[in-house]
């Protein structure tokens, strides 16, 4: 007897889907899996064995073959459990095959027959193309998400069994919880910081155009602060950009039960990271790494200076194409990876030499603090800003600075004009369509025309500073030509590295 | 020029070097035995001893023949003696140096080294000796052996020392330049160090200035840039003072203690500030952090009683706690040239001759860009604080700041800015020495 099951495997943060064939047959027992299972995946031949037995039903003595078709496509993790047990439940007639028809099954079994979780329900469920699919009931609020398929859970094989031949009722899921940060913003109030005016502005700008910044300052000048207050200015997602954040947070294990998210990621790994976990990978299913867990939202590197420069390096790539390309000799997947990059890090080992005079280390000290940064990865920060630590005054007597929900609110604004020019955002504009987007005032022109004969500004800088020009003026209201104001702005919110402006 | 100056014609050819009466012709390193050679070579030879400072050297020569000095040491004897062992009691290596040096001295191939000064016209100077300057002589801490590049006749014109700390603001850097500048033109020798910093605005001054022997013919005239170093005179450090370090060679002299191819070994700085001390008939701090190495320098002129004058500071900038404390403490202000001038007690106009202070033209704070202008600061202000004590908007400050920029009232730094005074008539730019490498002096 033969029973094919409809379920889906992971490959990188996309779905695939597997049909899971089980043939049982005359011959000596036996159990084998083909079709490129991986080691967790063949390991399922031992659990799902002993789950049937464990849940009081029978294995059959006869000789048991399970197939994994596409044969082609490497299968990995323990999410084929559950189909295979159902698989050979059907071949062995234990279970008629009309209670398994347009149903999906994905799931990991324990050896006593109960059902876990898997990463990545998301992207599998979306895989699959059943009416109805089957999941461990801890991933329905996962598998609801896509609100494509009825959704069916169970708590062990044994209780499942029993709902598929209409013995018991099935299981209520748990009504999907509204999500937790729904109403309000998760993230820290921009009102906490006192002072800081140049810095509260970088913010603003960087949120609005989408442009990476970072931020130069000696310790205690506020900038993991400044930069912990960034995701709440970015407008909350779109459906679709909450489903690809879904999609990859559920990939990489952290389940999102709460319903779809709504604000923006933040994710800031220690500067102890691993090239691997920064980007994605890994030796067996190649999992998404922060910067894909950050996608449409914001990645912190605190201490940027301290991560080595192979890590570092590594960020030039997806920064500049939004996605990053994992490939291994067996397999090769693309994780999105569009996500707005804050540093902070010292203007030099002491960290007190932002302003001259006041610094500790040698000028050989401070030019290899300074080189730890690439030109290349320094270029893609259309921002570099100087933080100073904020005065006694302000500490203590100031009033508090504007709150999140007010500057979120021009944000919004700034963003929504950009997005009816076409693009996401003005740090994503294209060189080409700068002249028509960005077109300069006479004022404006001239001012760049004197750095650049300076020397101070090059080609490419050029292109940066007109993007935030842009940036600005869209704040500002101003939807015309760039004005001299807005330019000479720009410049200075670049203009915070002395010894390591590659302009 | 001197008694004891080798002047290399030709490779290793040593001619003329007359030392203690006994002219050597002809020494070369094939056909030189050790008879034959002058005693300045064995000074030489002693002066690269480890474990060996200006207190030690001074010790082993003292009362003997460099030549028999050196013998000593070979023999294991060098330490032996009341003087050596009094010296050598305290200090690094203690009563082992002897055996250190009788180790170190079996490896010298005297003879080498010496061509090796001769080849490249290097200067050795014997303390007591014809030729010995005679600025340094009458110290009681006077280098015993002295290695010279360049022009020592320029150590007899009026000489001025200027130090300051290496982490200097714009402020000091303009200011150390300005002074050596302006010294220069009077007719001063800058005596400094080649540091970073200070030390090294006030040389790049120095040689900027029209002054100095070559541009008059005349050997002897001020003006010359002295240069004291603490490594060999052919280990240029720091590297990025290369071309100054030429620059103060060809216009001036550079003086050290060690002979060629000495590392620029940490000790060897305080003992190169006490020379810097020494040679200066006044001592101008431009900037100083509170403890930093210039005021060894100070202590030491102060143990002199050198006029220690000091350029006075914002009160909130930390490179200037040393030179306000200076002040405080009753040493003369340095306001420019003229008032290192009247402390050398060179010029005899009274101080107050209505000068042109405060530097800022009048005009500059009432333009435009006022309120701006205002707002930034003579020391390195931050824009966050420019934006704080204006209340403008950053579009505004930054156009305002860019004007400035352009009139040359302001100048940037990296998130920074500071005010500068006015533009002035001559050109600044050294000899070799771009705007890049203004910055970085």
């Amino acid at each position: 007897m033969i029973a094919s099951i409809p379920s889906a495997t992971l490959l990188g943060v996309r779905g695939r889907s597997v049909s899971v064939e089980v043939h049982v047959d005359g011959g000596l027992p036996a159990f084998n899996v083909v079709g490129l299972p991986d080691a967790a995946c063949r390991e399922s031949r031992d659990r799902v064995r002993a789950a049937v037995l464990s849940s009081g039903l029978t294995w059959t003595l006869h000789r048991v073959t399970v197939n994994l078709a596409p044969t082609g496509v490497r299968k990995g993790g323990a999410a084929l459990d559950l189909p295979i047990a159902i698989g050979v439940l059907v071949a062995s007639e234990q279970l008629p095959a009309s209670a398994v028809e347009g149903c999906g099954f994905i799931g990991e079994l324990g050896l006593d027959g109960s059902l876990r979780p898997v990463p990545g329900v998301v992207s599998l469920v979306d895989a699959l193309s059943t009416r109805a699919v089957v999941v461990p009931a801890p991933s329905a609020g996962e598998a609801a998400l896509l609100g494509r398929h009825v959704v069916r859970v169970a708590r062990t094989l044994r209780e499942l069994v029993g709902s598929l031949k209409g013995l018991a009722p099935w299981p209520e899921p748990r009504p999907p919880a509204t999500s937790p940060d729904a109403g309000s913003s998760p993230y820290p109030d921009l009102a906490d910081v006192r002072g800081q005016p140049l810095g509260r502005w970088a913010l603003e700008v960087a949120a609005a155009g989408g442009h990476h910044l970072l931020l130069v300052g000696p310790p205690g000048s506020g900038k993991t602060m400044l930069a912990q207050r960034l995701p709440g200015l970015l407008p909350p997602l779109s459906p679709e950009q909450a489903l690809d954040v879904a999609r990859i947070h559920s990939a990489a294990g952290r389940g999102t039960a709460g319903g779809l998210p709504t604000r923006a990621p933040f994710r800031a790994p220690h500067h102890g990271a691993s090239s691997v976990s920064l980007v994605g990978g890994g030796s067996g299913t190649l999992r998404p790494g922060e910067i894909s867990l950050a996608h449409q939202g914001v990645l912190l590197l605190d201490e940027m200076a301290e991560f080595p420069a192979a890590v570092l390096d590594a960020l030039r790539q997806p920064l500049e194409e939004g996605v990053v390309r994992v490939a291994r000799a067996r397999a090769s997947v693309t994780f999105p990876a569009r996500f707005l990059l804050v540093g902070a890090m010292n203007p030099c080992p002491c960290g007190e030499g932002s302003v001259p005079g006041r610094c500790r280390c040698s000028p050989a000290a401070r030019d290899r603090y300074a080189r730890r940064l690439s030109g290349p990865l320094l270029d893609r920060f259309d921002l570099r800003v100087a933080v100073e630590r904020p005065g006694v005054r302000s500490l203590l007597g100031g009033e508090p600075g504007e709150p999140t929900p007010a500057v979120a609110r021009r944000v919004a604004q700034a963003r929504a004009v950009a997005a009816e020019r076409g693009t996401a955002c003005n740090g994503e504009l294209p060189a080409r369509r700068l002249d028509e987007v960005a077109p300069l005032s006479v004022g404006a022109s001239r001012l760049l025309e004197r750095r650049l004969r300076a020397g101070a500004l090059s080609a490419r800088g050029l292109d940066r500073v007109r993007r935030v020009a842009r940036t600005l003026a869209d704040l500002d209201g101003s939807f015309g030509k760039l004005e001299e104001e807005h330019v000479c702005s720009a410049l200075e919110l670049r203009s915070g590295l002395s010894g390591m402006a590659a302009s | 020029m001197s008694g004891a100056a080798v002047t290399g014609a030709s490779g290793a050819a040593v001619t003329g070097a007359t030392v203690a009466g006994a002219t050597v012709a002809g020494a070369t390193v094939a056909g030189a035995t050790v008879g034959q050679l002058p005693q300045a070579a064995y000074a030489v030879a002693l002066s690269g001893l480890p474990l060996l400072g200006w207190a030690r050297l001074a010790a082993l020569l003292d009362g003997r023949e460099p030549e028999a000095a050196w013998r000593a040491v070979l023999a294991g004897q060098g330490a032996r003696g009341a003087t050596v062992e009094a010296v050598c009691k305290r200090g690094p290596g203690g009563q082992k140096v002897g055996e250190a040096w009788r180790q170190a001295a079996g490896r010298v191939d005297v003879a080498a080294l010496w061509s090796a000064h001769a080849s490249l016209g290097i200067g050795v100077h014997l303390k007591g000796e014809p030729g010995y300057p005679a600025a340094l002589l009458g110290d009681a801490q006077a280098p015993a052996v002295l290695f010279s590049l360049g022009r020592i006749g320029v150590l007899d014109a009026p000489r001025v020392s200027i130090v300051g700390t290496r982490r200097c603001t714009h402020y000091g850097r303009e200011v150390a330049a300005e002074l050596g500048h302006d010294l220069a033109e009077a007719g001063v020798a800058v005596v400094s160090g080649l540091a970073y910093g200070i030390d090294g605005a006030a040389h790049h001054g120095a040689c900027a200035s029209g002054g100095g022997p070559s541009d008059r013919g005349c050997p002897s005239a001020g003006g010359a840039p002295i240069g004291i170093v603490a490594s060999g005179l052919d280990v240029i450090y720091p590297p990025r003072h290369a071309k100054l370090w030429q620059a103060v060679g060809e216009k001036g002299v550079l003086l050290s203690e060690a002979p060629l191819g000495t590392r620029p070994d940490g000790w060897r700085f305080p003992t190169r500030n006490r020379v810097i001390a020494v040679l200066g008939q006044a001592l101008v701090v431009v900037e100083s952090h509170a403890g930093g190495g210039s005021m060894h320098t100070v202590e030491a002129a102060a143990a002199r009683s050198r006029p220690v004058p000091a350029v006075p500071g914002s009160v909130h900038s930390p490179a200037s706690v040393g030179t306000n404390q200076l002040l405080a403490d009753g040493c003369h202000p340095v306001r420019d040239a003229d008032d290192v001038l009247v402390a050398l007690g060179l010029e005899g106009q009274p101080p107050s001759r209505g000068r042109q202070g405060p530097r800022a033209r009048a005009g500059d704070e009432s333009g435009p860009d006022a309120v701006v202008l205002r707002a930034v600061g003579w020391e390195p202000t931050a824009l966050d604080v420019i934006l704080g004590r204006t209340g403008q908007r950053l579009g505004e400050v930054a156009v305002a700041l860019d004007r400035l920029v352009e009139r040359g009232l302001v100048r940037a730094g990296g998130g920074w800015w500071e005010r500068v005074k006015a533009p002035r008539r001559r050109a600044r730019a050294g000899p070799g020495l771009s705007a890049g490498e203004i910055d970085i002096l």
